[in-house]
């Protein structure tokens, strides 16, 4: 994955596009938690969101560099 | 003697105990409340500086702006206030794209482009009238400062906007979710609660004995304000928490019955007071008689929802034999013709309450079930007319505005302008925007002061972000607190919204006094402009005039029940009502004649209104004989006629069809099939047309033709 992208003659970041894509993740992911229950597990769910983003945006930012 | 004092004192010390308790618990959610919010403020002020952003100020203010003090707020004003940065910005660079060069052409299409974006939030609730404000406004801060000088530079101008804004709602948005959240959640399930416990107490109360009218008027007044606010409430929580989100369709459906449960008892309770006050009382005797162990199962009170629905079932499936039964005893044929509508709406009633306790039930489950029925949507009734006059106040006041700026050529028009665009863009929704735009007005002014106090005998002394934020947490600080006491948040709004404002923190500050009072005087400018333009043309929400308007807009919904295609029309006819009687009703003095007058009025649309939707639903579900079909439609034309502009010769032609349409139905009705359900829902709205003590005793007209129409009624 490129670092910068280029759109309509402008560069964007590819990590802006990688925020957006996990920022898509994210969603479904936590819909799913939501469905099955397993917010019920967890101490903090609002933190344990947070974490889970910045652990998934860390991880595949570490593709791009 | 000593035991007596000490009882005494033990006795006051309790409930002094009790307030201190609670007095502590308020100002501890209102001082994390501010915990919150300032360490947002501060954190984004910190980044934006550090990530080089051109204004770290906005970044700031927009923290200010989304805060509030449920997280599920936050998030959803969040999120609606991306789509409406971006949708600003998009329409920033298209008007700067086409008209770089001219300013009047340029002035004109953005005052068009934030009066459509206003117009557009008078038709929307909540934080969706919050995107189309916020898109008005970004496009007018985005273009205008650099309109002027240097139209090459606004697409700079935009993504430094976007980022700002998205940092400062990131930010805000992970604080007030993570730091000592406050759920909405909570208050949502608490407001289930509620409205579950209310509704049955209230059942309780009234299968036990009649209830006036009075108390079924302000029983329905409070089933749509518990309709609206959960519908609101959950419109937000999806945003905050992914276990509600699974169970948002749920949440609509358990509404939905809440509402036609509640619909169906007013007609029920109505029908049985109509038919006891006949001479001869028998049919509404009968029906009190079988409706009796419904009641009993609803009195023990303390059992699950699950136990209650199973208690209901049984009462459903033994109401035909006991209805068999009643029946036989009566011996008239207007009696036993009367019993039918009353036992048909009781059928109804006792199944749409067990699938609303089901759905009660299902709410409490652990595990959201997947089981996927068509989603009732909340439908809105709106009011093109209010958005119409948004949207000239907002051309105006622009206009004029852009005109004082190419006029006078004062560099500080432009802010002017902006500043004016902001605030009457996000007072357009309320009712009253003069005056709070006033008090908004006075908290700036205070603000606008306190941030020359902050700025030249505080921060001059300091160097460095932690000296920054030392200075200038103490004048901070008392914003948010403000905004947290209901009397006081508008004004905060205002204060906060101010010294942030004004003080516009970047990473190198310049000491500016010049800059300072011309931007001071122009921004207290701006927020006179919007004030007079709040006042001369102020927003229709909430006048007299609006509220006839709806009220006609309410009655106007018997023609929707009459025409519109039948699909899903149950709900959205009963949604719409509720969101229009809300808005009626918030406007009027409780319990003055105008507001009883309303009531009156939705409960008689209600009734009416569904009354014809299944009528509709029978016929076209099984086609009856022609002429029945036309008599039938002869009947709604008549009814949607006589709600639209009620008078009395319109009543009497209402009166005429159905009583025409009955005699036919009832000669159809010996062979059985449609005609026979198609006479209930028929005798059901006659009923209600000529109950002399509903709204309908205006129309009804002489005494004497009352008595001989009541007569021929059976």
């Amino acid at each position: 994955m490129p670092i910068e992208i280029a759109f309509a003659g402008t560069l964007f970041p590819g990590l802006l596009l990688l925020f957006v894509l996990v920022c898509v993740a994210l969603w479904a992911l936590d819909t799913l938690a939501g469905r099955r229950g397993w917010y019920r597990n967890v101490w903090h769910p609002a933190l344990f969101r947070t974490a889970i983003f910045i652990c998934l945006f860390g991880g595949f930012g570490l593709l791009l560099f | 003697m000593s035991a007596t004092p000490t009882s005494t004192s033990a006795r006051l010390a309790e409930p002094w105990h009790a307030g201190m308790r609670g007095f502590l618990k308020g100002e501890l959610d209102t001082w994390l409340f501010v915990l919150r919010t300032t360490v947002a403020f501060f954190l984004t002020g910190w980044l934006a500086m550090r990530l080089q952003l051109p204004q770290p100020g906005t970044a700031m203010m927009t923290t200010v702006i989304v805060m509030h003090r449920q997280s599920g707020m936050v998030l959803a004003k969040a999120f609606y206030r991306v789509l409406g940065t971006f949708a600003g910005a998009a329409g920033a660079l298209l008007i700067v794209a086409l008209f770089p060069q001219q300013r009047e052409p340029f002035l004109l299409l953005m005052a068009l482009w934030i009066a459509g974006c206003t117009a557009g939030a008078t038709l929307h609730r909540n934080f969706k009238s919050y995107a189309f404000v916020l898109a008005g406004y970004t496009a007018a801060i985005i273009a205008l400062p650099v309109i002027s000088t240097h139209p090459v530079q606004i697409f700079d101008s935009a993504a430094a906007r976007i980022s700002e804004v998205l940092l400062g709602l990131l930010v805000t948005a992970v604080i007030s979710d993570t730091l000592f959240p406050v759920r909405l959640r909570d208050t949502l399930r608490a407001a289930v609660n509620n409205q579950y416990e209310n509704f049955l107490g209230f059942m309780r109360g009234a299968l036990l004995g009649e209830v006036p009218r009075e108390r079924m008027e302000q029983a329905h007044l409070r089933v749509v304000r518990d309709a609206v606010a959960l519908e609101d409430l959950r419109s937000s929580v999806i945003f905050e928490d992914g276990e509600a989100r699974a169970r948002s369709a749920h949440l609509q459906r358990f509404n939905q019955r809440f509402m036609a449960a509640s619909t169906t008892f007013q007609s029920l309770h109505h029908l049985i007071n109509r038919l006891l006050r006949q001479p001869d009382p028998a049919a509404g005797l009968a029906l009190q008689d079988l409706y009796q162990p419904l009641g009993a199962a609803l009195q023990s009170s303390e059992q699950s929802p699950a136990q209650l629905a199973d208690q209901i079932h049984a009462v459903r499936r033994s109401l035909a034999t006991r209805s068999v039964r009643l029946r036989d005893a009566l011996s008239a044929a207007a009696h036993i013709e009367d019993f039918d509508v009353g036992a048909q709406l009781l059928r109804r009633f006792v199944k749409e309450l067990e699938s609303y306790v089901h759905a009660r039930r299902q709410l409490t489950l652990q595990i959201a079930p997947t089981e996927d029925d068509a989603r009732a949507h909340f439908t809105r009734g709106n009011d093109y007319l209010g958005a119409a006059v948004a949207f000239t106040r907002t051309a105006i006041t622009m206009l004029l505005l852009g005109a004082l700026w190419a006029a006078s050529g004062w560099a500080m028009a432009v802010n002017v302008m902006l500043l004016a665009t902001i605030f009457s863009g996000l007072f357009a929704t309320m009712p009253n925007a003069a005056r709070i735009t006033g008090k908004v007005a006075w908290g700036y002014l205070l603000g606008v002061i306190a941030a020359y106090v902050c700025d030249y005998m505080v921060l001059t002394r300091m160097e460095g972000f932690t000296l920054l934020v030392a200075g200038l947490l103490p004048f901070f600080a008392v914003g948010p607190y403000m905004v947290s006491r209901p009397r006081l948040s508008v004004f905060g709004l205002g204060y906060t919204m101010g010294l942030v404002n004004i003080l516009a923190i970047t990473s190198v500050h310049a000491f500016d006094p010049v800059r300072f009072f011309n931007e001071g005087t122009s921004q207290m400018i701006a927020m006179g402009a919007a004030v007079l333009s709040f006042a001369l043309m102020p927003p229709l929400v909430g006048t007299a005039w609006l509220r006839r308007r709806q009220m006609a807009g309410l009655r106007a919904q018997v023609g929707l029940a009459a025409q519109a295609p039948l699909h899903g029309l149950e709900h959205r006819f009963e949604s719409i009502n509720s969101d229009l009687l809300h808005q009626i009703v918030t406007h009027t003095a409780a319990g003055s004649e105008e507001s009883r007058e309303q009531l009156a009025w939705a409960l008689a649309v209600n009734e009416t209104g569904r009354a014809l939707i299944h009528l509709r639903q029978d016929v076209a579900r099984e086609p009856g004989s022609t002429q029945l079909h036309l008599c039938v439609d002869s009947v709604v034309q008549a009814l949607a006629d006589f709600f639209a502009v009620p008078d009395a010769k319109a009543w009497q032609r209402a009166d005429a069809a159905l009583t025409e349409a009955i005699e036919l139905a009832r000669m159809q009705a010996v062979a059985g099939g449609v005609a026979a359900r198609v006479l209930l829902h028929l005798r059901l709205v006659r009923l209600a047309m000529v109950d002399d003590s509903s709204v309908m005793a205006t129309y009804i007209a002489p005494t004497k033709q009352i008595l001989e129409t009541t007569r021929r009624a059976h």
